[in-house]
């Protein structure tokens, strides 16, 4: 008997389908026993089912110039009900925190007058930009959209290993993912309720429109994109598409006296509202970089003098540096009064003289990570780096602390994942986005679940050619729902469309479907009549 | 509607209908290569390859027109070419087409062969791509509404279809004689049509007619120049404040109707090749007007550094 399941070893990482004993978790029931049914030979048409969607559907992932399918595992990543509350209200605290942090940052910094957090941190941050001191958006929000990257350590806790606060992506793999999956396993989804994803882009789009400038009823939102060769390309179009604006590229725009239009064929067009998907440093060519060819020229003076709303805001980046996320919990509780819901992964500024000293005698057993890097470039993981490759980084910590933190080597969870014929163990982690409309902030249930697939791998990037997971948030038993599960979720009217109305019986239309006229009954037998006439003659 | 946009909607409409039509061409000229007794076989090829402005190859054969014509990629007028570029403009736009209709380009471009074949696996690639033209052109029609995206793709696809049957037309001249018109037809689709419209008389005064004239013939030179007038009428309703723009692309369509509507059929039998050539020329013009008109990029930034002034 092929149990694709029977040889499954969990590592010394937690396991999120199969405990220490080796027994299923409660939450993983319905995926396991969809796995025990099925054979190797059935998962790899599956497998195969799932890349050819995407390759068709051009769901691709840009790696080094080459557009390839999105790899995703057929096994989901399933999160329970009362873990998903924690992860949500962990979430949206944390961007409540950032959110009252960058206001603050950039006007009084009383956080700093109140000892918080030393000057040096903020000031000596490349993506601190003084060219939007003093700019309030108009409904107080910076991060419009957030994905805070979670991770799971072999005791079982759920921990922050990053925030991303300036142009997170990935938010368009959990919603294809889905799609994907429900075509392709459409009887693991039969056995439970699974909270839909698909709100995403409503949800992003009210909140885009709440952003606008004052005075502007029907504000008119664009996504910015870098173009057709930027990795992230194809979201940028699915957001687009999904919300029905235009997706529009740095030379499509023009700034003339403080405000932004794009060309059309009827000509200028008022823009009001850009989330864009282009890096602070690119944005525009007379504040920033002067060579970028992907933004505005002027976009940072539309923005300062409130002629256009900008998602997320620039100069965000202060907020998600490795350095300051070591200052999070302490945010929470300067800012919201509140203990952090989710804790931080154990981390050494390597500013501090002490912290330094300890680290560079134990760096061949911890990682170590540049502050503003993004996507696991730059990250050395101390016990596979080669003598050599210690030794240059020593030098880089020396040269330059504030550049680099230190943690220690955490084994992150572990799903089963389909390598070659079989189910192996590999890492994931799990980035949650959340939307802020300046009201509340929402957290998608669900997210990015992305898996390393070579054996023993921790970091897991899609631009390192990482895979992914669909992730299942289960919804609470029925009797829960309408009490309102959790106080950080805001409702939008006509936005949640999990509570199905009850239905009601359709009525039986009165006037039935048209169909074509038969030949009458003798004409038809005549026609017979002369064929069998005919037949007759021949054998005559 | 994006002017960016714009363009690359007008591109995906002429695009796709080249390849549609370069695939009916190639079809149509490998079968009269066939049962042609003559052995001027070059001739035929070069003359083929001339129609569709490649001069590059010396004494082709059917291989280099298949090379050529269907799958080099780096052949510009290769049909995979067209569908390359159809693609790259559909991903440029994929926010504004629907999905079934990207899916369609999309598997196309994935599905196209780049390795040589014969004339044997020629028919079966050439019917595959007017199966995939054809249901690119359903998905469209059934799916999209009917904006200025659309307009501007029914743009592309009728003037590239315009030029694209002046050249077939034109191709029957070369050889003389009204022994090439039924080729002709089925290479345009045409051919039980024609025969009952015109009871099967293959005169060439008559399937001239029927294929530069004829305007309800929908791949006749007159339908394809109706249908751009429309579409650039409509897109200039719909864009008030550019609307002069269009104004001369119209009218030159109209004078070029004009010209084929009323003049002496004769005439243009006499000078088929000539006046094929002046519609590829109104063609080529009417492009080029809409692309200034609707599609201007920015002018270019240009930086005065610290110290030049």
């Amino acid at each position: 008997m092929a149990d694709v399941l029977s040889n499954y070893r969990t590592g010394e990482a937690f396991d999120e389908m199969m405990d220490a004993e080796g027994s299923v978790r409660p939450s993983y029931k319905a995926v396991a026993s969809a796995l025990s049914r099925s054979t190797s030979d059935g998962l790899r048409v599956i497998a195969e089912s799932l890349a050819n969607n995407y390759t068709q559907a051009g769901v691709t992932f840009d790696v080094g110039g080459v557009e390839r399918p999105f790899p995703l595992d057929l096994v989901p990543r399933v999160i329970a009900s009362p873990e998903w509350e924690i992860i949500e209200a962990g979430v949206a605290q944390r961007v409540r925190a950032l959110e009252a942090f960058l206001a603050d940052i950039y006007a009084d910094a009383r956080v700093i007058s109140d000892g918080v957090i030393p000057s040096q941190l903020v000031t000596s941050s490349t993506h601190f930009l003084r060219a939007v001191w003093g700019v309030k958006p108009a409904n107080g929000v910076r991060i419009h959209v957030a994905g805070v990257d979670l991770i799971r350590n072999p005791a079982g806790d759920v921990r922050v290993l990053e925030d991303n606060v300036r142009v997170p992506s990935g938010v368009s793999y959990v919603m294809t993912n889905r799609n994907a999956m429900i075509t392709a396993m459409p009887e693991a989804f039969a056995k439970q309720r699974i909270r839909p994803v698909a709100g995403y882009p409503t949800r992003l789009f009210a909140a885009l429109r709440k952003a606008a400038p004052p005075g502007v009823d029907d504000p008119t939102v664009v996504v910015l994109t870098p173009g057709v060769y930027n990795s992230a390309y194809f979201e940028h179009t699915l957001l687009a598409r999904t919300m029905g604006v235009e997706l529009v590229e740095g030379r499509d725009l023009e700034c003339r006296r403080g405000k932004v239009f794009m060309r059309t064929t009827a000509g200028l067009q008022r823009v009001d509202v850009i989330y864009r998907r282009i890096e602070d440093d690119f944005l525009d060519p007379v504040h920033f970089r002067s060579d970028s060819m992907l933004g505005v020229p002027g976009l940072v003076n539309a923005v300062r003098t409130g002629g256009v709303a900008l998602a997320n805001a620039i100069g965000n980046g202060v907020a998600d540096d490795k350095l300051i996320y070591t200052y999070v919990p302490d945010l929470i509780k300067y800012y919201l009064r509140e203990d952090p819901i989710i804790a931080n992964v154990d981390t050494w500024r390597l500013e501090e003289d002490e912290a330094r000293e300890e680290v560079l005698d134990r760096l061949e057993e911890l990682v170590v990570k540049p502050v503003d890097g993004s996507g696991g470039k730059g990250i050395v993981i101390g016990p596979r780096a080669t003598k050599a490759e210690l030794d240059a980084l020593r030098l880089q910590v020396t040269d330059d602390p504030r550049g680099w933190i230190a943690q220690p080597v955490v084994q992150l969870s572990t799903v089963p994942t389909l390598i070659e014929d079989c189910l192996q163990p590999r890492h994931v982690d799990l980035r949650p986005f959340a939307v802020n409309n300046g009201e509340g902030v929402w957290v998608l249930p669900g997210g990015l679940t992305r898996v390393a697939l070579p054996e023993g791998e921790l970091v897991v990037n899609s631009s390192q050619g990482g895979g992914s997971k669909d992730t299942w948030v289960l919804s609470p038993p029925p009797h829960r729902s309408s009490s309102g599960r959790n106080s950080t979720e805001h409702r939008d009217e006509g936005v949640d469309h999990e509570q199905s109305p009850t239905a009601v019986p359709l009525t039986v239309a009165k006037i039935p479907v048209g169909v074509m006229p038969k030949f009458a009954e003798t004409h038809r037998q005549q026609q017979d009549q002369q064929q069998q006439g005919r037949r007759r003659g021949w054998r005559c | 509607m994006l002017s960016r946009i714009a363009e690359s909607m007008f591109w995906i409409g002429r695009y796709v209908e080249r390849a549609e039509d370069t695939a009916r061409l190639l079809q149509t000229h490998l079968k009269m290569l066939i049962e042609d007794t003559t052995g001027a076989e070059v001739d035929a090829c070069r003359n083929l390859l001339a129609l569709m402005s490649v001069d590059h190859v010396k004494d082709p054969t059917p291989t280099d027109l298949l090379r050529v014509l269907g799958y080099d990629p780096s052949e510009p007028t290769s049909i995979y070419s067209s569908y390359a570029a159809a693609r790259d403009n559909a991903r440029r736009a994929r926010e504004v087409i629907p999905l079934d209709l990207w899916e369609c380009v999309n598997t196309t471009w994935h599905q196209l062969p780049t390795a040589p074949f014969g004339t044997t696996g020629a028919h079966v690639f050439l019917n595959w791509v007017r199966e995939r033209s054809a249901m690119f052109g359903g998905i469209s029609r059934g799916t999209m509404v009917r904006d200025d995206g659309w307009e501007f793709m029914s743009m592309g696809r009728s003037l590239e279809q315009v030029d694209m049957t002046s050249r077939l037309v034109a191709s029957a001249s070369l050889t003389h004689g009204s022994r090439q018109w039924p080729a002709v037809l089925r290479g345009c689709g045409g051919h039980d049509a024609f025969l009952r419209t015109y009871r099967g008389l293959y005169t060439d005064r008559e399937v001239a007619e029927f294929l530069i004239v004829d305007a309800r013939f929908p791949r006749s030179i007159m339908h394809g120049l109706i249908a751009a007038s429309d579409s650039l009428q409509k897109v200039a309703q719909n864009n008030m404040l550019t609307a002069s723009h269009a104004q001369t692309a119209i009218r030159s369509l109209g004078q070029l109707r004009a010209r084929l509507e009323y003049a002496d059929l004769e005439d243009l039998l006499a000078n088929l090749d000539r006046e094929m050539s002046a519609v590829q020329d109104v063609a080529a013009q009417v492009t080029i007007t809409v692309a200034t008109s609707y599609f201007a990029a920015a002018d270019p930034t240009a930086w005065i550094t610290e110290g030049t002034r």
